[in-house]
């Protein structure tokens, strides 16, 4: 049973508990249930006021059901669907006693707006509380009336931060907004509850009415205050989502609106918008990436992982240094090792910054901030190594320095400690030949900035335990990042996928020396930012070593252009040398130097057909790695490349990308460019071509 | 009755006041030592009984230091924390309260230590300030606020200096220094007298920067993380009688002869030391650096505080039934060369001895044996840490030269004095 009704001492109260899931959702069975329920709570004349509970643990209501959202194919269903939630929750509102939210954990999406249609919402301390509006993220606007709510109960300003960002928000933030009326202990809950209730029924709780003053008082009390906070909206939803987007912007079209218009005509057009956006491909492809990302996060495998308490990290430089505020942040004791003071002081000065900043956005109080950062102990030898769990090498990305590391850390750890390997491209296999257990050893391939980047390659090797695997995984979960697991192979899957695009955009940029249009070309189709950009990034010196790797590992598809080289030499490596593709001054520009040492064929740039050489190669790229059976599961290469690499989410990602495409479509390209360009670069994967023989897709 | 033994210690560089460890907080400086004596040792902190810390400008944003230590530190939560103030000698204390804690049956293992950052001791507003903003907070009616602008003086803006306030004694009235120069005037102790042994600390430490290395843990401090400190920065390598000699008496500026160069420096620094029985050592199968024997407090005037050690010395060699001549090495804390040579000089003193009832634990104590690798007026003394430190210098010492017997002690301001006897085996 999702929900009950009971009545005692004339006060109804709704409780949400759904048998079959860990958590409450309002699929249709369940507001069918809400729907009957409120029916016979309006007939209860004597009734003087409802309460709407959960009894999950951590969960008020995690929202609307998203498959049944996924299903939607016609605009006018989609409306029609929220119309049945958006009666529901008018319902509620119509009541003639008075309704009560208790929130005892997350309340997102319907079970947020549910929470509005209240006439009060209160609230316990507990941490897991969160309530927001995710649903721009998934490409759509909220549906049961949440647009029309929130923005009457919190203000435009503030309301517009939670539906555009579709950030949930803390119990403390919530109420301090006026969206929750009453925080309450947890343990006496229900005692508080039945005083709030008495106090609401005796008409002793006024609800807090919060004036805005000042500047606040204009822009949310003047229709010319909400014309500049519409417009600021678009502006700064564009700069962001490049127009790619479209649930956000639209989001702000309804609530322009609606803020003027009555209830009925509101919703109306909350549900019209709502349907058009969610029969989108956009809509589609970013509720797959969610259950792609869901997939990933949730892998497992047979066996327990340890926690890990206490780690090692070799090599304070930019990841290593990285990788220890990571650790540190999770409250893991972390001992740093490098060969001399000023190594590790550098180490400590990045892992500050990003502390610093962290306090700065008040992630962390500056007491919290101190503590975590004291996590972090310095050291020139291997002293304190004995006690950890794990420890993560990411020393200089030089085999015979990684093997001469991996000898000495095995004589220095416990037997049971877990050796990664941070690399982006080195056989970890071959370095676990130098240990006593290779069946501890692991690659983790972290990307930089290691606090921002949300994915960790994990790279095992044949002998790599489960056990070791298992507590890898837990781990990259802890530290707040979703794992892809990779089979040991040149340039794992993430940078092996990325370069032979850079690869090839870096010979079309010898053909044209258009560098600026090709940057433009990739940042149209969605990434975050072109190649030459991305280059100048990460340092050329960084990318050529792995593309060397991947060049001796494989074939020609992955020859380093000469003027590479040329750069090189010239120390062009990007910005960190304040010159790359690009000139990093205060404004970017494109390095001529460059362009002038090429032999330019003048040819003119076709756009579609470089972005045809670009993407098509990576999808084969990806199709061998299916092959070859370096990931399990497509999932893993869609979450890789668009968490690793910034592959537009709206795509689906690359294979999801692909099957909208079709194989026979693109095997077809790729034959005619080995033609076109006498050229055996893109010669399509037999995985590729049983697709296309089968007429099977990437995703079943 | 079982033995108590000093497993482990490590101090922080002992660093002049606002040089490299300006920025850091005590508590920051405590629990980097601590942290990393646990990493050296590879010690599990959830064996320890409790941790105890000596520290004397108490910080206002840490009440409780060594509980804020201990947590920073990883120690487990369930580990209790105090923190000890017995002046100059807290460092001290707080090890001897892990041997008494042991005999008395309570525990078997205790982590104690000194912390302190005389950097970072702060000004004071004067009292009518705080009575003035107090009254601005409870008026209530813009009449009332105004008449209590009105109120306002320049003068209650005047801050008074903590660290001046902690060294002044207030029972007598004088400044640490100028009781100093009270045993120079007692004992006749020259001002060149003074400098001499001013220099020879400076000569020992410089020379001994290698060996000290051995008892030091670098701290490469925040928040900026400039640079690592591996050494104490108070010891000078070019330090001359005739630069000493130059310098102006600072406490009586006409008849007096303790200078800025022949008194302690005053410094930041943090010292760790993990007690625990001589089974509980073995059980762990750690090597102990040596065994705290007996302790001993002694109280003197206030106003000679320094003579303390020649009253704790004989009384704790009595307690050890052992005679002075058995120590093969000694440190007294050099607060003051004056009050160092005035302890000397009433030791080697049978009339001192007969008046005090001392007889068969007094004697003269060979130079060569006394503050070996310098004292406080070159390394510093932070005065919480110090006491701490000597009976790790101490102990190192004796490790390192194969001796056995070792006798630390330190005058205490208040008019006390400390001692420690410690064996090696």
């Amino acid at each position: 049973m999702a929900l009950t009704l009971s009545i005692e001492n004339n006060i109804a109260s709704i409780i949400f508990d759904d048998d079959d899931s860990k958590v409450n959702v309002l699929n249709a069975d369940a507001l069918m249930r809400l729907k009957n329920i409120l029916n016979e709570v309006a007939r209860k004349s004597d009734c003087k006021a409802l309460i709407i509970s959960s009894k999950k643990d951590g969960c008020f209501i995690a929202g609307a059901d998203i498959k049944e959202i996924e299903k939607i194919v016609e605009p006018d269903d989609g409306a029609e669907k929220a119309k049945a939630g958006q009666d529901i929750m008018n319902a509620i509102e119509d009541l003639s006693m008075p309704t009560i939210a208790v929130i005892d954990g997350v309340a997102l999406g319907g079970g947020c707006e549910l929470a509005l249609a209240c006439d009060y919402r209160i609230s316990t301390f507990n941490p897991k509380v969160k309530i927001g509006l995710p649903e721009v993220n998934l490409g759509f606007i909220p549906g049961f009336g949440g647009t029309y709510r929130l923005v009457r109960l919190v203000g435009l300003q503030k309301g517009f931060k939670m539906i555009l960002s579709g950030k949930p928000i803390a119990g403390e933030a919530a109420l301090k907004m006026g969206l929750f009326d009453k925080m309450y202990p947890a343990a006496s809950l229900d005692a508080s509850v039945a005083q709030f209730t008495d106090d609401v029924i005796a008409g002793n709780y006024k609800c807090r009415e919060k004036k805005p003053k000042g500047l606040n008082a204009i822009l949310e009390g003047t229709k010319f205050g909400h014309k500049i906070v519409f417009s600021q909206s678009r502006k700064s939803v564009l700069k962001l989502t490049k127009g790619q987007y479209p649930a956000p912007l639209k989001a702000i079209d309804v609530i322009e609106k609606t803020l003027y218009c009555g209830r009925e005509e509101g919703m109306a057009i909350e549900r019209e918008a709502f349907g058009l956006l969610a029969i989108t491909d956009i809509s589609k492809n970013l509720v797959n990436v969610f259950y792609a990302s869901e997939k990933c996060r949730k892998v497992s495998v047979g066996v327990k992982g340890q926690d890990v308490s206490k780690a090692g990290v070799l090599g304070a430089g930019i990841m290593g240094g990285g990788i220890a505020q990571l650790l540190s942040s999770r409250d893991i004791w972390t001992r740093v090792k490098d060969i001399n003071y000023d190594a590790l002081a550098l180490g400590l000065r990045s892992a500050k910054k990003v502390y610093s900043q962290a306090v700065k956005r008040r992630r962390y109080s500056k007491a919290e901030a101190d503590v975590k950062m004291g996590h972090i102990s310095t050291t020139l030898d291997y002293s304190g190594f004995g006690q950890a769990d794990i420890v993560i090498e990411a020393v200089l990305e030089k085999m015979d320095v990684k093997k001469q590391v991996f000898k000495e850390l095995s004589d220095n750890v416990s037997p049971e400690c877990i050796l990664a390997s941070n690399t982006s491209a080195l056989s970890v296999t071959e370095m676990a030949t130098e240990v006593k257990h290779p069946e501890n050893v692991i690659g983790f391939h972290f990307f930089n900035p290691v606090h921002r980047m949300p994915l960790v390659e994990i790279i095992t090797t044949a002998q790599t335990s489960q056990e070791t695997l298992a507590t890898s995984l837990q781990l990259v979960k802890k530290l707040g990042k979703t794992p892809i697991v990779v089979k040991d192979s040149p340039g794992f899957v993430v940078n092996r996928i990325l370069l032979v695009y850079m690869a090839e955009a870096a010979r079309i940029l010898t053909e044209t020396g258009r560098l600026e249009e090709i940057d433009k070309i990739m940042t149209d189709f969605g990434m975050p930012m072109g190649p030459f950009l991305l280059s100048d990034e990460v340092g050329l010196d960084v990318g050529l070593k792995v593309m060397q790797i991947l060049h001796d590992a494989f074939s020609d598809r992955f020859l380093p252009e000469p003027l590479f080289e040329d750069m090189l030499v010239d120390k062009l490596l990007g910005r960190k040398t304040q010159k790359g593709f690009y000139i990093h001054g205060k404004k970017r520009s494109v390095n001529q130097k460059v362009l002038n040492n090429l032999e330019i064929q003048e040819q003119a740039l076709d756009h579609e057909e470089s972005l045809k050489r670009m993407v098509y190669l990576m999808i084969n790229e990806a199709a061998m790695c299916l092959d070859e059976k370096i990931v399990d599961d497509v999932e893993s290469i869609d979450i890789g490349m668009i968490f690793g690499t910034g592959f537009p989410p709206f795509r689906g990602g690359l294979l999801r990308y692909a099957d909208s495409l079709g194989a026979s479509y693109i095997v077809g390209e790729l034959l005619r460019m080995n033609e076109k360009y006498q050229t055996d670069r893109f010669t399509p994967s037999a995985y590729l071509n049983d697709l296309k023989r089968s007429g099977n897709k990437f995703y079943e | 009755m079982e033995r108590i033994a000093v497993v482990a210690g490590y101090r922080t560089p002992f660093c002049k006041m606002a040089t490299y460890f300006n920025d850091m907080k005590v508590q920051d400086l405590g629990r980097t030592v601590v942290r990393e004596l646990i990493e050296r040792t590879d010690f599990d902190p959830s064996l320890l009984d409790e941790v105890i810390i000596g520290c004397v400008g108490q910080p206002a944003d840490a009440a409780n230091l060594a509980r804020v230590i201990a947590l920073k530190a990883g120690i487990d939560e369930k580990i209790p924390a105090y923190t000890v103030h017995r002046n100059c000698a807290s460092g001290i204390e707080a090890a001897v309260q892990a041997v008494m804690k042991i005999r008395s049956g309570e525990g078997s293992c205790y982590l104690v230590g000194g912390a302190e950052s005389m950097s970072n001791i702060p000004f004071n507003f004067p009292k009518s300030f705080q009575d003035w903003s107090l009254g601005m907070a409870k008026s209530r009616t813009p009449v009332q606020k105004i008449g209590q602008l009105l109120r306002f003086r320049f003068s209650m803006l005047k801050p008074s200096i903590g660290l001046q306030l902690g060294l002044t004694d207030p029972v007598c009235g004088l400044n640490m220094g100028q009781t100093a120069e009270v045993l120079a005037r007692e004992f006749g102790i020259s001002r060149q007298e003074q400098d001499e042994f001013a220099l020879s600390s400076h000569t020992k430490a410089v020379e001994g920067r290698e060996k000290l290395r051995e008892e030091i843990v670098p701290v490469i401090p925040g928040d900026r993380f400039k640079k690592a400190v591996e050494d104490d920065n108070g010891p000078r390598e070019g330090q001359s009688m005739e630069a000493l000699t130059k310098l102006k008496p600072y406490f009586d500026r006409h008849s007096g002869t303790v200078t800025a160069g022949n008194a302690s420096q005053i410094t930041d620094g943090a010292v760790a030391l993990l007690i625990m029985t001589e089974s509980r050592a073995k059980e762990l199968k750690m090597k102990p650096l040596g065994y705290i024997k007996e302790y001993a407090f002694a109280g003197v005037e206030p106003n000679r505080m320094g003579i303390g050690p020649a009253h704790a010395i004989p009384q704790v060699l009595k307690k050890a039934d052992m005679p002075l001549s058995q120590m093969d090495a000694v440190e007294i804390n050099e607060a003051f060369a004056a009050q160092v040579i005035a302890c000397v000089k009433a030791l080697e003193s049978d009339e001192f001895a007969k008046q005090f009832g001392y007889e068969g634990f007094t004697g003269k104590i060979d130079p060569n044996i006394l503050n070996v690798n310098g004292g406080a007026i070159a390394l510093g003394h932070p005065v919480g840490s110090t006491g701490a430190r000597l009976i790790l210098t101490m102990l190192k010492h004796l490790n390192r030269n194969q001796l056995n017997t070792g006798l630390v002690s330190l005058c205490i301001g208040g008019g006390q004095g400390a001692a420690v006897v410690l064996e090696r085996e």
